[in-house]
């Protein structure tokens, strides 16, 4: 075993192979800072060039990519506040905070070193794993899985900053509008409307990157100038490192829970992350930062989401089931390289499964040194304006959104989320429930349903892990509600501070609307589309309406808790603030957007660009004349050459053809 | 959906009757996602291809996933350049809508042109510890076996034939991710019956066999020329349905069940994946496409580097594929209508 891992090694030696891995490496990482093309992107460009090579040349260009993708995509998250995946999104949870408050640098430093540890231990546990992999795999049956898609979810809704309520009721929310489509069960279309293109369900990256880059976009528009404390604070590469040595037990907590849940096919890689978040918060003494920028918060999910991806290679090579589409690629390039996954793999295989590792653990290493050099330059983004860079990245997510279907219907599905995502924003609704509740709704409803047919009763509620799972799912809940109960008197406190310190304009912190008529209506419309939703699924058949039923039964229930707190608090506090200008302005916002989305339709992509981006950066950024001519021209540049080196389409518009 | 550029709008029509394709791009149009079986299958063909047809086109894979295929073939059907330069990938996945006519499907396979195909098998398995040790305890069980599926109008469709022909005991579950999923179920003994195609028989069902924990049953077979079901080339020790069904019963099957069993066998398996042109490609371009084709199939090179890709089935492209396709796809309303009454009774499903 020894002798084969160290011969693998030396066949690196090979210039042919290191080049190969490092223009995957970059292939990856160019990938990953797109928001919305991530590691399914990185492996369609690179696979077609890898027809008639060596498998071991292939295999290193894939998994250089593979394996650098969540180092890059945390970027956008971190920065901008707009995660390309379910993954990400839990970083920017404490990282966009504190990139937020003038450290961008620091943030993205701890990532950075972070994701380059969890690949490395991922690497490690990969070798290790292999013959642990088929017991693991095997102990988790429908009824476990199960257990896990309720825990991510209600870990996100218990760990995201704003309320239980709020975050349970975005949660369900998430939950249903992950149904739309074709029911994993009976294969019978629910809430599409007779249409085809939502019989596919929403796509990913449209609701992640409405639900926070749309709404990020529309909240801060309104700043033309940067904030002072915005610029990154000083400090060297080794106060970074010296600070992050200091969280290591976080990343090997973090890797560890990566891959255990990576082995997991299907639904572990989204869960897995809010895990590792979780035991975060969960082993902490103090938590009053997390969610405000506490850097346990970043350490421990940065770590774990690179290690997933090591973790989802077990199941991809040992038995032939890809965890993620990026995986799915890999195995299809295996097959047609002759190679059988399968357990006979490790004997038959065993040199090229070492490469892998090895590729894995060298890619890890350069992507996370070559994104750390580059974080001071990164970290001058948040120096931009977000007027100026608003528009630019407006354009550059709506391609991203795209590319995954090629339907124009996903951008205004995007522009709508956009505008919910704002509303919770502003009334403090936390989001993540709801990105994780859309991920994980086809798994739950899966494996709830597969538990409900293959078990008598309910005696699969006595299986010890369920059980296990059951106490991890309640004892964060419990201790929480206990400390709210505890701390609720200072908390009012607290949020007078925050009243107070809306006067600065520039301390766009997020819900100044809650307690308004805003969050009322939030409530209201919430409680009504669970209404009419569970109206609706009564046409289904009996199958496909008892997740839709239970969703929007548990989504009612909340929905009317948070009314009843909501008039509740109009009693005692007031009307709140009503048609603020931040407001008039996120309003304007979207309807710039839908303008765009139709000159897209009517002219095509790079003529709306051609005409929205000067008009905006003129008008509503205030730009310079000279910036904003030089900016429009290196983006239409940019999306001219886009489509010849990367797989992009532009959207065509009807007076084009 | 494919880049539309003001110079590619305006390329002057084809010349690919010339028996040359010099200097033109052929387009596949896969209508899957990147990365499962049939877009690598496609990407691996197409690039053999191209190389092989004269003149050496280029090659441009396009996948226009969507409505689980249905998105990508209307939109075929409806706006493809009958030319020779865009080829339809057709698998599964795209077939058993169009038999079950489903609503959503304004795809024809009997109007469009076939260039080439290639087929799949697969054998039905159970395990062990459920009782069963071969083909007699499929019959007048106790307990029926538990079935793991994905949907019973997909792939899935052809065992659930075959187990109504075998009048086996089987209660079907769906909602499975997937076949390596439902293997997984199995192993953990959730469920008790099962198949696997053979591109996936050496990973998940041969070690089973190996440690005694499954046994391998029938094979569902291959349809022939004559349209008869003949034993699987890769699994000649394994009897067929028909065999399995005159072991089990004593006799031959015969009535809409076999018709049924037999027109599904052949579409879902024998011609699964196949490659399409419009119904109005001038015969030129689509023979130089299909000789190609049938040159490369014959190909030793090729025929070693693309063994796993073909999975062990021959690269049909014969002169004679044109008359056996529009044979095996020619779908009797009698057997239409047993399958539709089949799901509706036994899986509760209605198609219309």
């Amino acid at each position: 075993m020894f002798d084969a891992a160290l011969s693998a090694l030396s066949s690196l030696a090979d210039p042919s192979l290191l080049i190969m891995l490092a223009i995957g490496v970059f292939a990856g990482l160019v990938m990953g800072l797109i928001p919305g093309l991530g590691g399914t992107g990185a492996v369609a460009i690179l696979m077609p060039i890898t027809f008639g090579m060596q498998p071991e040349q292939a295999f290193a260009l894939l998994i250089g990519a593979l394996a650098v993708v969540h180092t890059s995509d945390t970027v956008s998250a971190v920065l901008l506040g707009a995660p390309g995946s379910a993954s990400a999104s839990v970083t920017m949870l404490d990282g966009y905070a504190m990139a937020r408050k003038g450290q961008a640098k620091r943030a993205l430093s701890l990532a950075f070193l972070s994701s380059m540890a969890g690949g490395l231990i991922g690497a490690l546990g990969l070798t290790l794993a292999i013959p642990l992999a088929r017991p693991l795999v095997l102990s988790f049956a429908s009824p476990e899985l199960f257990m896990l898609t309720v825990l991510g979810v209600s870990l996100a809704a218990v760990l995201s900053r704003g309320n239980i309520v709020k975050g349970l009721l975005a949660g369900f929310l998430g939950l249903l509008l992950g149904q739309v489509g074709t029911s994993p069960t009976t294969a019978e279309e629910r809430f599409t409307f007779g249409s085809l293109f939502l019989g596919d369900g929403l796509s990913l990256v449209a609701v992640a990157l409405g639900i926070f880059g749309l709404a990020e976009i529309a909240s801060r528009v309104g700043q033309r100038t940067v904030d002072k404390d915005m610029v990154g604070l000083g400090g060297g590469w080794m106060s970074g490192i010296k600070e992050w040595l200091t969280h290591w037990s976080q990343v090997i907590r973090g890797a560890l829970i990566g891959i255990w849940a990576g082995v997991l096919p299907g639904v572990g890689a989204t869960a897995g992350t809010w895990l590792a978040y979780g035991q975060a918060v969960a082993t902490a003494k103090d938590k009053r930062n997390f969610g405000k920028g506490d850097p346990r918060g970043i350490v421990g999910p940065e770590s774990s989401n690179n290690s997933v991806e090591a973790g989802d290679l077990i199941p991809t090579l040992l038995f032939g089931i890809p965890g993620g589409v990026p995986s799915a690629m890999l195995l299809g390039m295996l097959l047609t390289y002759g190679i059988q996954p399968g357990p006979a793999i490790v004997t038959e295989h065993l040199n090229l499964m070492y490469l892998i590792v090895w590729c894995f653990a060298i890619a890890s290493i350069l992507g996370a040194f070559l994104c750390f050099l580059a974080t001071p330059s990164l970290a001058k983004l948040t120096k931009v304006p977000f007027a100026v860079l608003g528009a630019g990245l407006l354009v550059i997510m709506l391609l991203g959104a795209f590319q995954e279907g090629g339907q124009i219907g996903d951008l205004w599905i995007m522009i709508i989320l956009g505008a919910v995502g704002w509303l919770m924003k502003a009334t403090d609704t936390p989001r993540a429930p709801f990105l994780i509740g859309f991920v994980l709704a086809i798994p739950m409803e899966r494996y709830y349903y597969l538990t409900d047919s293959l078990y008598d009763g309910l005696g699969w509620l006595t299986r010890p892990g369920v059980l296990v799972f059951l106490a991890v799912l309640i004892a964060p809940a419990l201790l929480a509600l206990v400390k709210r109960t505890r701390k609720s008197a200072p908390d009012l406190g607290h949020r007078g501070e925050d009243d107070l310190s809306h006067g600065e304009e520039d301390e766009a912190e997020d819900g100044q609307l809650k307690d308004s008529i805003w969050s009322l209506g939030l409530a209201l419309g919430v409680t009504l589309i669970f209404g009419t939703a569970l109206a609706v699924s009564q046409s289904f058949s009996a199958e496909a309406q008892l997740m839709p039923r239970l969703v929007s039964i548990g989504g009612l229930i909340t929905g009317l808790i948070l009314l009843w707190k909501e008039l509740r608090a109009r009693r005692s506090i007031g009307d709140g603030p009503g048609w603020t200008h931040d407001v008039t302005i996120a309003m304007r916002m979207f309807a710039a957007m839908a303008l765009f989305l139709v000159l897209v339709m009517l002219g095509g992509y790079l003529l709306a660009v051609a005409l929205f981006v000067p008009a905006f950066l003129l008008f509503v950024a205030r730009a310079t004349p000279r910036t904003t001519i030089i900016y429009t021209l290196v983006l239409c540049a940019v999306l001219l050459t886009l489509p010849s080196i990367l797989p992009v389409d532009l959207p065509t518009g009807l007076l084009q053809s | 959906m494919p880049p539309c550029w003001p110079a590619g709008c305006s390329t002057p029509p084809a010349s690919t009757t010339d028996g040359d394709y010099a200097g033109e791009t052929v387009e596949f149009l896969i209508p899957l996602a990147e990365g499962g079986g049939t877009d690598t299958w496609a990407r691996f063909i197409g690039t053999e291809l191209t190389r092989t047809v004269p003149g050496q086109p280029g090659f441009a894979p396009v996948n226009e996933a969507g409505g689980e295929g249905i998105t990508g073939t209307n939109r075929f059907v409806v706006s493809a350049r009958a030319d020779g330069t865009e080829v339809l990938v057709s698998t599964a996945t795209t077939v058993v809508p169009w038999l079950l006519k489903k609503p959503a499907v304004r795809y024809d396979f009997t109007k469009l042109t076939p260039i080439l195909a290639n087929g799949t098998g697969a054998v039905v398995y159970a395990r062990s510890a459920a009782g069963v040790a071969g083909l007699k305890d499929l019959v007048d069980r106790q307990t029926p076996l538990k079935f793991g599926g994905i949907t019973a109008t997909g792939l899935d469709l052809t065992t659930l034939l075959a187990f109504d022909l075998l009048e086996m005991d089987v209660d079907a579950v769906f909602g499975f991710e997937g076949r390596g999923p439902v293997n997984l179920a199995l192993q953990r003994g959730e469920i008790d019956i099962d198949y696997t195609t053979t591109s996936t028989y050496a990973s998940a069902l041969k070690p089973l066999v190996d440690e005694k924990s499954a046994v391998a049953l029938f094979s569902l077979g291959q349809v022939d020329a004559q349209g008869e079901i003949v034993r699987d080339p890769n699994f000649k020790d394994l009897p067929t349905v028909v065999e399995a069904y005159e072991e089990l019963h004593g006799s031959k099957p015969s009535g809409p069940k076999l018709e049924a069993y037999k027109t599904v066998l052949g579409v879902t398996y024998t011609y699964q994946k196949a490659l399409w042109v419009p119904p109005d490609t001038p015969k030129e371009a689509s023979e130089t496409l299909r000789t190609s084709a049938e040159k490369l199939g014959k190909d030793e090179a090729f025929q070693t580097a693309a063994k796993k890709v073909l999975g062990g089935y021959p690269l049909d492209a014969s002169a004679d594929l044109v008359g056996r396709i529009t044979k095996a796809y020619e779908v009797d309303s009698t057997v239409r209508q047993h399958i539709v009454e089949l799901l509706k009774n036994s899986y509760n499903i209605n198609v219309e």
